[in-house]
């Protein structure tokens, strides 16, 4: 059955940071450079083709783009400046959009104004309820900052956390889920039997924390970077998830939770700045394009750091009150920072690369097993 | 033929014979035959010194006649012939053992080389002896040019020519100038106008006091030879018109493949698949629309139509692939909204100014999908809920999918072909055809435009497909050929051709139709063959069949032959 081509598709795309894939002549050099790309995975060649082609259905079921971390070698290879790296990294936004199933990312990729409309409201409603709950049901006090009576109380927040990450987490799963159906379940992909899902389960742990296939991009740099945030981002995740009255105690410096944060902190600013940085100096392939929604996530996330570390200098500074505004200015970033970014947005890769490369080993050992009837593939680190 | 003095010259051409061919053991053996006065080898016979040397023995020795053994006399009998020449020998008193191709090149044995290089050596020595001193001769040459087809090649030499002070008689088929061209709107890469390229031309052509333009009008038969031809018209009027020509130029161009031909592509029973052509017309008038008069949304351009495949045509058209992304670029520009796709197999787009274009249109989101030699996509009418006028089904090359695109207006690049008279031309001004169908040229690299015949030359896209630069300038080389000729005021006639002895001569016209350069002329009167020398080549087809041994070839004469038969063995 002949698949029927979008024309319309390239342009779509290009809403999503796409823009130059028209000019690829298909020459391959892109995918030569690669260091991941390798059969059935053979990119960023194939997903520019099907984006010009305007071949939806076999694009949206791709792991490819997934596959690669953007260290920029393909685009700077190309000989006709048709940005091979930004290209996926169009195609995983616009993958991120299709995976999710109330179509809010499609809308928040492909309009800046809408995006910056969500995050100020639900920064505003932020602000508004803590607000309102810190008078009301909180302490009431906005000079208490910690312990007891404090205009936030640590536990009142980790009930607020924990929900918001269960309901952030079910949306990402059903997104998860989409993204197995449209990845695993197609005309062309193998049965893979649930057996060896649990066998190569390992690969997704692995792969989240270590960022490890990354490492096997030329270019180190990025994945030092990388993993960098993500260490840091999940250091403090951990401490406001579990610790978070400890981290609020003070005046006194708690070294056995402060320690971690101060890491983290550093992490987190270090290597924001360090990404805007080259974004606005345009230093490398992979800084030279940046659509809105990277400026919103690394704009968020130094917001967030900063805020975060300015109320702990606060506090420490004896300046409770303060302290407490900015507590709810960090809040206003947090929310719409995670609300938005983790099922909709950037943030959402963190769950859809360790599963494509965990997908994609069970694709290629269902593939094995099918042809072979004999060998069953490990799982690879 | 005791006192013929001979010159042996055994050339080692660097390494390309010297290093097989032991070449001072050929040059001693070689002078140890009667008659050979002197045989040297040196290292490069052809270089300067090498001739001064073959020259001054001549003098010093007084030689009579030169032997070199060297390359091919393709290569290099004319520079020997003026080296003896210069030395006050006849030209035909010099014969070329080819010890290079024929020998050095193809074996590996050294001693098996040099037998066989002194046995060729041996030959010419034999042959040689026999060689008559001829004298080259000349004809008149008249100075007008009958130039055939009035397209954009067939102008541009009219003009050349008779801004140069010559008399040209334009002959046209249709009603009107200009050719093919005169049916494109836009010129790619710089989309110039086409009808602003002609017309200026066009005018000044039936202005000219040097030309005479006949429309309508058709050759009808060419009598007489290079330089002296005697071109007949029929003229608009049906009259019979004879007139004299020095050279003749053909420039009748070529007509595109019927697309109907390829029956998936559905020409002829899909309303809204046209030609380029047809396209051409729908952008010259600025109505690009679909025949129910709606805008196309999507437009695919099929390129490759009839060209680079078995079953039509083996040869690529060369201009399509370029006027194909004007098309597409034209489209994009004039309905932004429109989806242009190029379906192809390769595509290149080569002249001057072309990849920038290229670039362009792909900057521009034209499409480029790969399609299969011997895959071709087929066309089918859509249904209503498709969204579109009609469906092509094909497998892409590129992601190694089936797939179907969406069309409203489908344009197939139709291949370039020769002119169903091309073979009738061709007959009429005596030149050959390809297998495809194209008028042959004299050397396809180093006589591009002179044709077997004498006198008549070929230019544009009558011999090959060509775009409108190349067109126009080879037709300024036909005119350069054909000025030069004029210059010269005579037409050089070689010495050595055939002739017919007309005490022997049966008159069985035997050799007339056998002769590849019609040089055979019956003479009634006298019932003999008689040959025409300016137009003879001396391949010697005539003198094989006569059956009364009446044809004599100049330089070629039996006992030359014999000499060198015996020679080499």
């Amino acid at each position: 059955m002949a698949l029927r081509v979008n024309p319309d598709l390239i342009d779509e795309l290009e809403l999503f940071g796409a823009k130059d894939v028209a000019k690829c002549y298909q020459c391959g050099n892109c995918s030569a450079a690669c260091s991941h790309s390798d059969d059935p995975y053979v990119f960023p060649r194939k997903s520019m083709r099907y984006l010009q082609m305007g071949l939806e259905k076999p694009l949206r079921s791709a792991l490819d783009p997934w596959l690669c971390y953007y260290c920029g070698k393909c685009s700077d290879q190309c000989p006709r400046g048709a940005e091979p790296g930004e290209t996926m990294m169009g195609v995983r936004r616009w993958l991120t959009a299709q995976y999710d199933f109330t179509g809010l990312s499609r809308m928040l990729y492909r309009s800046w104004s809408s995006e910056l409309t969500a995050v100020l409201g639900v920064a505003l409603l932020t602000g508004a309820g803590f607000s309102i709950f810190g008078f009301f049901f909180g302490g009431g006090n906005l000079s208490v900052y910690d312990g007891p009576g404090a205009f936030l109380p640590a536990h009142a927040i980790h009930v607020f956390d924990w929900t918001m990450g269960a309901i952030l987490g079910l949306l990402l799963l059903i997104n998860c889920l989409r993204m197995w159906h449209f990845t695993m379940r197609n005309e062309h992909s193998v049965p893979v039997p649930a057996s060896m899902y649990l066998h190569f389960l390992p690969l997704l742990p692995l792969h989240f924390f270590t960022q490890k296939r990354f490492r096997h991009c030329e270019n180190k740099t990025p994945w030092a970077n990388h993993l960098a945030l993500v260490l840091s981002y999940l250091t403090m995740l951990v401490l406001i998830m579990v610790f978070l009255k400890y981290m609020q105690a003070g005046p006194q410096i708690n070294w056995y939770v402060h320690v971690f944060g101060y890491l983290s902190a550093v992490g987190l600013v270090a290597t924001s700045i360090f990404a805007i940085r080259g974004r606005l100096k345009r230093d490398a392939a992979y800084h030279r394009h940046s659509h809105e929604s990277d400026w919103m996530f690394l704009g968020l996330l130094l917001f967030v750091t900063v805020t975060g570390i300015l109320q702990h200098i606060l506090h420490r500074a004896g300046l409770p009150m303060a302290a407490n505004i900015i507590y709810i200015v960090h809040l206003m970033g947090v929310v719409p920072m995670l609300g938005l970014e983790v099922p909709f947005s950037k943030w959402s890769h963190l769950a859809y690369r360790p599963l494509a490369i965990y997908f994609s080993q069970l694709q290629q050992a269902a593939q094995a097993e099918k042809t072979t009837n004999l060998v069953t593939l490990q799982p690879r680190a | 033929m005791a006192e013929e003095r001979i010159g042996v010259y055994v050339c080692n051409c660097g390494t390309n014979i010297g290093k097989i061919v032991d070449v001072a053991a050929v040059a001693a053996s070689a002078l140890k035959i009667p008659g050979v006065a002197i045989a040297r080898s040196y290292k490069y016979m052809c270089s300067n010194p090498g001739q001064e040397m073959i020259l001054q023995d001549i003098q010093e020795n007084a030689l009579t006649r030169v032997v070199v053994a060297s390359c091919s006399p393709r290569m290099h009998e004319a520079t020997f012939r003026g080296a003896i020449k210069r030395a006050g020998l006849n030209p035909y008193m010099l014969e070329m053992a080819n010890i290079r191709e024929q020998c050095s090149w193809i074996h590996d044995d050294t001693a098996a080389a040099t037998e066989k290089a002194r046995a060729l050596v041996h030959a010419a020595v034999q042959r040689v002896k026999f060689n008559e001193s001829l004298e080259s001769r000349s004809a008149p040459m008249c100075a007008s040019t009958v130039v055939l087809g009035g397209g954009v090649t067939g102008l541009t030499a009219a003009l050349e020519l008779a801004d140069a002070g010559q008399q040209v008689y334009l002959v046209e088929k249709q009603d009107h100038l200009g050719g093919n061209v005169a049916r494109l709107d836009l010129t790619a890469p710089y989309l110039d106008s086409a009808q602003n390229l002609l017309r200026a031309w066009i005018s000044r052509v039936e202005r000219h006091p040097n030309i005479r333009l006949f429309l309508n009008s058709e050759l009808t038969e060419l009598k007489g030879f290079n330089g002296n031809f005697k071109p007949r018209l029929r003229t608009e009027d049906g009259e019979s018109l004879e007139l004299d020509a020095g050279s003749v130029l053909v420039c009748t161009g070529y007509k595109e493949f019927d697309a109907s031909r390829i029956e998936q592509y559905g020409y002829g029973r899909l309303p809204d698949v046209i030609t380029s052509f047809e396209l051409e017309a729908m952008l010259r008038t600025g109505k690009l629309q679909t025949k129910s008069g709606k805008l196309p949304r999507y437009v695919s351009i099929i390129h490759c139509v009839g060209s680079r495949s078995k079953q039509f045509h083996g040869y690529c058209s060369r201009v399509c692939c370029t006027a194909g992304l004007k098309y597409a670029f034209e489209i994009k520009s004039a309905l932004p909204n429109t989806r242009v796709a190029n379906l192809y197999t390769d595509i290149e787009s080569f002249g001057k100014g072309c990849e920038d274009f290229y670039r362009k249109c792909s900057e521009a989101k034209t499409s480029f999908v790969m399609f299969a030699k011997g895959e071709l996509p087929s066309i089918r009418e859509a249904a209503p809920e498709d969204g579109c006028g009609m469906l092509i089904t094909l497998k892409e090359q590129l992601s190694a999918e089936e797939i179907e695109m969406p069309a409203d207006l489908v344009v197939l690049m139709v291949s370039m072909e020769p002119r169903e008279d091309a073979a009738e031309v061709a007959h009429l001004v005596n030149i050959s055809c390809d297998k495809d169908g194209w008028f042959i040229e004299s050397h396809p690299k180093l006589d591009p435009v002179a044709t077997t015949t004498d006198g008549v030359y070929i230019a544009g896209a009558c011999q090959f497909p060509r775009d409108i630069p190349e067109s126009i300038t080879q037709g300024r080389a036909a005119v350069a050929r054909i000025l030069g000729k004029v210059a010269q005021g005579k037409i050089a006639v070689d010495a050595v051709y055939s002739e017919v002895q007309d005490k022997l001569c049966a008159g069985c016209r035997a050799c007339n139709s056998l002769c590849p350069y019609g040089a055979i002329e019956f003479n009634s009167e006298k019932h003999v063959s008689h040959i025409i020398s300016a137009v003879c080549k001396a391949c010697g087809c005539c003198a094989a069949a006569c059956p009364a041994g009446a044809i004599k070839v100049r330089h070629f004469t039996d006992e030359q032959i014999y000499a060198q038969i015996e020679g080499v063995l």
